[in-house]
């Protein structure tokens, strides 16, 4: 009983909180503070009608908010995809060898502090192909955390553990797909964790570089100096991201050995 | 084979006085880095040094040595889990070559895989200690061994759902799936309580007097060590720590804790150790 009420009453608080941070909203706007800046209620107006037909097609500049949001979606997914075939398993070599540790060392400590955003021009440059870029832009962003989280939970696999396994005659290759690799599964996890949220920063700031997609939608209404649009498409970007982050809790919960 | 049970008998109480384990003047030095501000140096630290050891085939034997003398050192050695610098270890006749499903370990922390149940894990040490055995031996094998040690309702359990003694039953159960000729026991009783400590003991006892196979096990109790053991191996404190004594311990077999507690060699054996234990503490405690 304590249990249901105290998820209903955070639920209430909450919309309690946001009925109030769109009065507050709607009451600054009107004050007419900034020229034109839009209201809550006409930010919703707009999302409403956004959502209400997503996949409409008039041209480049002219696309459903849906469309938008499966193109971001899309290059996210291939580029983080791509990120993770290679990120997991050089960090595990990286993890278990000290030899690849140190020839892999010296790029993702040089990298991983360089804004991903830095490739883009590079990835326009090799491939003169936005949509390849965007998905290069991602594999570079999705590379780091995973990488380094998978390397550094391999160092931490309990010792006895790998005794054990040693004691009984396993090999390497066994010792790393059946003792190591399901060891680290929570930190591999917690890695792409971060890798997606990082993901979903960067697509909408190389968007808008790059034309078309969610963040192609916010830099056009900037453009037609439509504001409210942005708002909206803000709001999309982070409901988007926090069901993408949900998902990951949801695979964490699955792999937590402890509990 | 069996043409003369005469004679076959006589060679197996033959190999029952075997050695199963003998180590010649062993030496283990670990390399040790320490930094100061400036510099980085490796100095050596000699952990043992000069050990002589003979373990007799199915015999029950105990290490007790002040911390950090260096047991666990020796176990890991004879487990072929580290390199020893010099010396020889034989493994019934043979030079020690690595690690084998011939010599099960247990250690303190019960080392179960998190991510397996408890039939899983043993299924994993069947898997890659005997891949001649099909899936359904497996399963069979895992429940006969979680059956022995009275985990048969607790099967599909994770590790992080059972009690430490339990684990700990699930780790002896996994050490003796493999059929190993020897068990190594780093402390595996350390980390429990006291009344599912002596539950345990006797649990290993029974077991082994049932199934008897050569047994090492380190232990920081000298109650244990006089329960459990036909032989008491006492260390000396390090650095360069090696064997200070032997002691036998012929109390009549089986054993039952209420029984030899009050037997007078019990008495006499177990004031001579903490005679020796004290001393050896006490030279680590005032060395440092
Ligand atoms: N990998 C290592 N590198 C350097 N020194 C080590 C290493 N392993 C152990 N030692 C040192 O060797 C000595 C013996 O360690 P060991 O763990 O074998 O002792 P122990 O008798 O098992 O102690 P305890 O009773 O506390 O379990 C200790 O002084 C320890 O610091
Ligand atoms: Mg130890």
């Amino acid at each position: 009983m304590s249990a249901k009420f105290a998820v209903l009453r955070s639920f209430l608080v909450s919309g309690l909180s946001i009925s109030l941070f769109c009065v507050v909203w709607e009451l600054i706007a009107n004050a007419n503070v900034i020229p034109n800046f839009p209201g809550s209620l006409q930010t919703f107006g707009e999302l409403i009608w956004w959502i209400s037909d997503p996949f409409f097609d008039n041209g480049p500049n002219d696309l459903g908010i849906g469309f938008n949001l499966l193109i971001s979606l899309r290059r996210v997914l291939i580029g983080y995809t791509l990120a993770m075939i290679v990120a997991i398993p050089v960090g595990l070599f990286v993890g278990v060898s000290k030899t690849v540790k140190s020839s892999v060392d010296p790029y993702v400590q040089l990298l991983k502090p360089v804004s991903p955003l830095a490739w883009l021009p590079i990835g326009l440059f090799v491939f003169r192909n936005s949509e390849i870029t965007g998905i290069f832009v991602i594999f570079i962003t999705s590379i780091w955390p995973t990488l380094i989280n998978t390397s550094i939970g391999v160092q931490s696999v309990d010792s006895d553990v790998l005794k054990v396994a040693r004691s009984l005659g396993a090999s390497r290759s066994n010792t790393i797909i059946k003792v190591i690799l399901p060891a680290v599964m929570p930190n591999i996890l917690a890695g792409m964790r971060i890798s997606m949220g990082t993901a979903w920063l960067v697509i909408v700031a190389a968007e808008m570089l790059l034309g078309t997609g969610i963040g192609y939608f916010i830099w056009n209404e900037w453009n037609n100096l439509y504001v409210a649009n942005i708002f909206v498409a803000i709001i999309i970007i982070g409901i988007t991201g926090f069901i993408l982050d949900q998902l990951f809790e949801f695979l964490q919960l699955q792999f937590n050995y402890d509990s | 084979m069996n043409a003369n049970p005469i004679v076959s008998d006589e060679t197996f109480s033959e190999k029952e006085e075997d050695s199963h384990v003998k180590i010649v003047n062993l030496q283990k030095v670990f390399p040790v880095s320490r930094a100061t501000l400036f510099n980085k140096k490796i100095e050596n630290y000699i952990a043992l040094d000069g050990i002589n050891l003979d373990i007799k085939k199915n015999t029950f034997v105990s290490l007790i040595g002040p911390s950090g003398c260096g047991k666990s050192t020796l176990l890991n050695l004879l487990a072929g889990l580290d390199s020893f610098t010099s010396g020889e270890i034989f493994i019934e006749g043979k030079h020690l070559t690595g690690p084998g499903p011939d010599r099960g370990v247990i250690f303190q922390n019960y080392a179960l895989m998190p991510w397996l149940t408890a039939a899983g894990n043993i299924d994993y040490a069947l898997e890659t200690a005997c891949p001649e055995l099909s899936p359904s031996q497996r399963r069979e094998k895992s429940r006969y061994f979680l059956n022995m040690v009275g985990l048969e309702r607790s099967m599909d359990k994770f590790p992080r759902q059972i009690s430490g003694g339990m684990k700990q039953r699930v780790a002896i159960a996994r050490a003796l799936s493999i059929n190993p000729t020897m068990l190594l026991m780093d402390e595996p009783f350390g980390a429990l309580d006291a009344l599912t400590r002596s539950y345990l003991q006797e649990e290993v006892l029974k077991i082994w007097e049932k199934n008897r196979v050569t047994a090492l096990l380190i232990t920081h109790s000298i109650e244990e060590a006089l329960l459990m053991s036909d032989k008491i191996v006492l260390m000396s404190s390090g650095p360069s720590a090696n064997i200070a004594d032997i002691i036998d311990v012929p109390l009549p077999r089986p054993r039952i804790r209420k029984i030899i507690e009050k037997n007078s060699l019990f008495i006499d054996i177990k004031l001579k150790l903490e005679e020796h234990l004290l001393r050896e503490t006490r030279a680590v405690e005032e060395s440092s």
